[in-house]
């Protein structure tokens, strides 16, 4: 795999570029997406908004929930929530169309008219899901924060002021690029997985639904990983 | 124009190859005949560097593409077209997209007119009209999806088309038309022609030299009447299946 991920690397920066099969994977990855991490981040924000009234009442800290939302999102959860949303999603779907396209020879079709697969079919979602996950994390960051105050503030009644007061105190530009990060580094992650088991796929329609398990597993697994020598590296122990 | 000597290749314990050589003169038809995994589409596959021989080399044009890699094994391969046995259409794509892929990819200044031009032409060489241009691939026959796969691997102009089993599956009409594609395709654009197949009256028709395959070495090679005469045993036992009937 890490073979494979060089090999797109080299073919990366090569003639001829093609941004329009770069935008069209960007729509499938990340425009596709927008409807199920936009939910996912919003339920997930009205979801803290409760759990961190529930918690914090007893102290009588209520004010500091949104800060610690935006928090939690910005550093973790978004990240984290949107990257599984898009292997669910999409990742699985690039392994699949891939693996396909492998079994029935399209690919060698593909290498037999001079057309490197590799260039043409991996290095755009490879590139698509790098600017796709950031931009997805902040999606999911805004809806995730917005339902954490309609809850907060309108259904468990925290005073506004303290709720974006706190949040401003406690929720650094650090903080976002550091999810922003992670989100970059997920998006490598699982686009490097998911395109090399669709090609290296083998063994005819079970051989796929094989590979697709793998992908989505490996993915999975990977990118909690990842999140975690991450968070290692820049807050220490 | 090709030339393979001594090509072996094994896939773990299976030595499939064991020691290939022939040579594939300009402009011929040259078909190899075998049984279900003799090898013959692992022998394709080498010809046009889609598999690294474990020993020997493939020439084409005196340029040794078995020894190529990455952009000059890309850049090797222009000289071919490439018909597969399912035909590899893309599916995302339309028939016009499809036929228009290796043009369009080969980047060689054509307008979108003279592309549009240049798939219909194709197409009705294997005698589909514009009103296919805008199915998709699961939308045609087999025997359509065999034509738009020659019509993509003769768009370039290519001057080697390798065919992997073109008449698989076929009916025996279309299996007749393919035939005559194959012929046309060598003497109306003088390409020289590389065919995998096990249908012994197809290979008869259209090959100007045979080879039988068989237990990864070649059983008999040469032009039909020779392979015919043969007293190999299994080349014997082979063609009788079909000659037996005539």
């Amino acid at each position: 795999m890490i073979f494979f991920a060089l090999e797109a690397a080299a073919w990366a920066v090569r003639p001829p570029f093609r941004p329009l099969l770069i935008l069209t994977q960007m729509a499938f990855i990340g425009a596709g997406s927008v409807f199920i991490v936009g939910v996912t981040g919003t339920f997930s924000g009205m979801v803290l908004a409760l759990q961190g009234n529930y918690a914090m009442k007893q102290f009588a800290a209520e004010g500091y929930v949104g800060g610690s939302v935006a928090i939690a999102l910005a550093r973790e959860l978004a990240p984290v929530l949107t990257a599984l949303m898009v292997i669910g999603r999409a990742g699985s779907a690039i392994t699949t169309e891939l693996g396909t396209m492998r079994v029935t020879e399209q690919i060698d079709a593909m290498d037999s008219m001079a057309v490197n697969p590799i260039q043409y079919l991996v290095v755009p979602r490879i590139i698509a899901s790098i600017l796709m996950f950031p931009a997805l994390t902040m999606l999911f960051d805004a809806l995730g924060y917005l339902g954490a105050y309609v809850m907060g503030v309108y259904v468990a009644g925290i005073p506004v002021g303290p709720f974006i007061e706190h949040t401003r105190g406690f929720l650094n530009p650090d903080d976002i690029y550091h999810g922003l990060f992670k989100a970059l580094a997920f998006g490598l992650v699982v686009a490097v997985i998911t395109t090399w088991r669709g090609y290296s796929a083998s063994g005819g329609s079970r051989g796929v639904g094989e590979g697709t398990t793998r992908a989505v597993v490996a993915s999975s697994i990977g990118i909690l990983i990842v999140d975690y020598g991450i968070t290692l590296f820049a807050v220490g122990t | 124009m090709i030339e393979v000597s001594d090509l072996w290749k094994s896939f773990g314990e299976n030595q499939v190859l064991k020691g290939i050589t022939l040579t594939i003169p300009k402009g011929q038809t040259y078909v190899v005949l075998g049984g279900s995994g003799s090898g013959k589409t692992v022998l394709m596959k080498h010809v046009i560097g889609l598999f690294k021989p474990d020993k020997g080399t493939v020439m084409v044009n005196g340029v040794e593409i078995s020894s190529l890699e990455g952009k000059a094994l890309t850049e090797a391969r222009r000289v071919f077209g490439m018909v597969f046995q399912g035909a590899a259409l893309f599916d995302s794509m339309t028939v016009f997209e499809n036929v228009a892929f290796p043009v369009q990819e080969k980047r060689q200044g054509f307008s979108s007119d003279q592309i549009r031009a240049k798939v219909i032409e194709k197409l009705r060489v294997v005698d589909l009209g514009e009103e296919v241009l805008e199915r998709f691939p699961a939308e045609l026959s087999g025997g359509m999806r065999k034509r738009v796969g020659l019509a993509r691997a003769l768009v370039s102009d290519p001057q080697v088309v390798l065919y992997d089993e073109p008449t698989t599956g076929l009916d025996p009409i279309t299996t007749d038309y393919v035939d005559g594609m194959i012929l046309a395709a060598k003497n109306k654009l003088g390409v020289t022609s590389m065919v995998i197949s096990h249908d012994i009256a197809s290979a008869f028709r259209v090959a100007d030299r045979l080879a039988v395959l068989y237990d990864g070495h070649l059983a008999a090679e040469g032009t039909p009447s020779e392979v015919r005469a043969s007293k190999d045993p299994y080349v014997q036992k082979f063609l009788s299946t079909w000659f037996a009937k005539q």
